[in-house]
């Protein structure tokens, strides 16, 4: 069994670590797998544009270093901690209206893609272009931030699109997705350190990317909320998998217990 | 390495200032895109000349995308034995302890990479004087305030770095892409999470003769790529420059207390040369009335020259227009920047 974080930032994008940095931590902790999913924004709108040109995500000029950077970090990731690094991006659709916002994860990429056009095209894209496609944060993340509900509230339209739905970012379990039909992951969005504590995936599956994604497609996936003491691995990983999440049906937990709470 | 390509005015004395470099061990590889290239004698006759440095010159361009620098000198860079690489343009000369005191900055690991400011000299026409006063106040002031904010911006005219740090960001075959190859290797390394710095002495590029027509060209080319790389800080320059921020000031305290808005106007450009004082000393252009002039000259240019500059996004490349798009990509690149190819061209080596 590994643990696995499927929506990492880097200073690629609005992250504060390098991709070094993040590789260096993650791998320290024993994890297995993780993808490093910088942001792409629309070229056309003014709010994409002008995270384009705060740096604050990936354009198509940046896109070029910064898979070469993944390709060759992902190779040291391996060499140094048997950690499977996979390159992502994560497709932002932002907008005034928290209704009209969504973003779409992509793992396993090799080519720019594109944040424009409505998100049904673009979870297309992405699996023609062979990668995962994720739902990020559907629902209210608790955080003082963009909310992004488009996709959920599309979301019946919607539901063959995604691989993936995520059912927790962050320290945040989403009841709704928790209690729908939809196929989850869960993941930190992590963009610090310190966020590093939120839930995580876990998986038991060959350390290759394809078998990690393939086991994503396929839902043999788990969840678990993990609570970072810095360096003692062993100690830091609190409960529970995902069938006793199912059994505590309605269960919302309050920010900072989950571990505990899920638990008991 | 040396890319070369035509034959600068003072060509042959600035490679030269590269031959006797105080430095225990050192290759140099010149490259050239053609034996036409009229830069490929100079060079041939410098090595022939010298057979006790083991210099080689490279034939053997390659096209992997629109930068005739990068694909220029992706051999040669193949061809360098040794970790640490020092690209440096055609048209500087250097002093002697050059190479000894940029290399003396990456004994810290955490450097990734050194360049330095480039000083204007050997100017020669109006275009020529204008060049060397924006090099050696406007340019000099701009590169250590990105510097100091922690946005350096590395110039190809002398960029030190590690093979090995160049690997971990595709090495420089990636940058063939973009027009401003310099800017996006340090952007690079500094994603890294390593240190970009500013060597402390200037290096001097030969300008030779340019007129006002070439400079002002030049200019827009250079500020359009400028634009595109770094778009925030392009808008903001001339709030930060001299004109802008003296009228302002001068229409502030005419309002506020009457003040003669020319007089005004004239005392702070006066105090802004002052303040440039510094960088024109350390650049040697020194300062007098005909550098006083000069540099007013060019600071009134800057302003129409940036509104030139803002209004569009195409510049004049080897005889072609073509459309910039944001990060310094061209438009049309933008579709094949995953399928760039290898150009078909025989190796030669001297």
């Amino acid at each position: 069994m590994m643990l696995a974080d499927f929506h990492v930032h880097s200073n690629f994008s609005d992250g504060k670590m390098t991709i070094p940095d993040v590789i260096d931590m993650y791998g320290k902790r024993g994890f297995g797998a993780i993808a490093i999913t910088d942001h792409v924004g629309e070229s056309r709108t003014v709010i994409g544009k002008a995270a384009g040109h705060l740096g604050l995500c990936l354009t198509q000029a940046t896109f070029p270093l910064y898979l070469e950077i993944l390709k060759s970090e992902a190779e040291r990731a391996w060499d140094m901690y048997r950690m499977v690094v996979i390159p992502g991006v994560e497709l932002s659709k932002n907008s005034i209206s928290n209704h009209r916002s969504a973003h779409i994860l992509a793992l396993g990429i090799n080519e720019f893609i594109s944040a424009d056009g409505d998100v049904a095209d673009l979870a297309r894209d992405i699996r023609e272009a062979g990668c995962v496609s994720i739902a990020a944060h559907p629902v209210d993340s608790g955080k003082l931030e963009k909310q992004t509900y488009h996709l959920w509230n599309r979301r019946e339209e919607l539901a063959q699109a995604f691989d993936a739905w995520e059912v927790a970012s962050g320290d945040r379990l989403f009841p709704e997705v928790l209690n729908s039909s939809l196929p989850k992951i869960a993941s930190s969005d992590l963009h610090i350190a310190r966020q590093m504590t939120s839930w995580k995936t876990v998986l038991e599956c060959e350390r290759h990317p394809e078998a990690v994604l393939d086991a994503i497609k396929k839902q043999e996936v788990g969840f678990r909320f993990y609570r970072d003491t810095h360096h003692d691995t062993s100690n830091s990983i609190i409960n529970s998998d995902f069938r006793s999440l199912v059994e505590l049906g309605h269960y919302r937990p309050a920010s900072g217990d989950l571990g505990q709470s899920v638990a008991q | 390495m040396k890319p070369l390509k035509g034959c600068d005015e003072g060509l042959e004395e600035n490679l030269k200032t590269f031959l006797n470099l105080d430095y225990p061990s050192y290759e140099i590889l010149f490259s050239v895109a053609s034996f036409e290239d009229p830069a490929y004698p100079v060079a041939k006759k410098l090595i022939e000349n010298n057979p006790k440095l083991g210099a080689r010159l490279i034939v053997d361009p390659v096209n992997l995308g629109p930068n005739p620098k990068v694909n220029n000198m992706v051999r040669a860079y193949e061809l360098a034995s040794n970790d640490l690489v020092l690209i440096s343009d055609s048209n500087v000369r250097v002093k002697r302890d050059y190479l000894k005191r940029m290399a003396r900055y990456m004994r810290n690991k955490k450097v990734g990479m050194v360049t330095a400011v480039i000083s204007g000299a050997h100017e020669k026409g109006l275009g020529g004087k204008l060049e060397a006063i924006f090099l050696n106040t406007f340019y000099a002031r701009w590169m250590k305030l990105l510097f100091f904010v922690g946005r350096p911006c590395v110039v190809g005219k002398s960029m030190l770095f590690r093979k090995t740090t160049a690997q971990r960001f595709g090495g420089i075959n990636v940058l063939a892409r973009y027009l401003a190859e310099d800017y996006m290797a340090g952007e690079a390394v500094r994603r890294l999470g390593l240190h970009v710095v500013l060597a402390e002495e200037p290096i001097t590029q030969c300008i030779g003769r340019l007129g006002l027509k070439e400079f002002w060209q030049r200019h827009i080319r250079w500020g359009r790529i400028r634009k595109s790389q770094a778009y925030l800080a392009f808008l903001v320059e001339p709030i930060l420059g001299s004109v802008f921020s003296s009228i302002v000031g001068a229409i502030f305290c005419y309002l506020l207390f009457r003040t003669n808005p020319l007089n005004l106007f004239f005392l702070q450009m006066v105090i802004w040369f002052l303040l440039e004082t510094p960088n024109l000393i350390k650049s040697g252009s020194g300062v007098s009335v005909s550098v006083f002039g000069l540099w007013i000259l060019r600071e009134l240019l800057a302003l129409p020259l940036w509104i030139n500059i803002a209004l569009g996004n195409t510049v004049q490349w080897r005889g072609k227009e073509l459309q910039l798009e944001v990060g310094g990509l061209l438009a049309n690149e933008k579709s094949k920047s995953e399928n760039s190819s290898d150009g078909v061209s025989i190796p030669v080596f001297h």
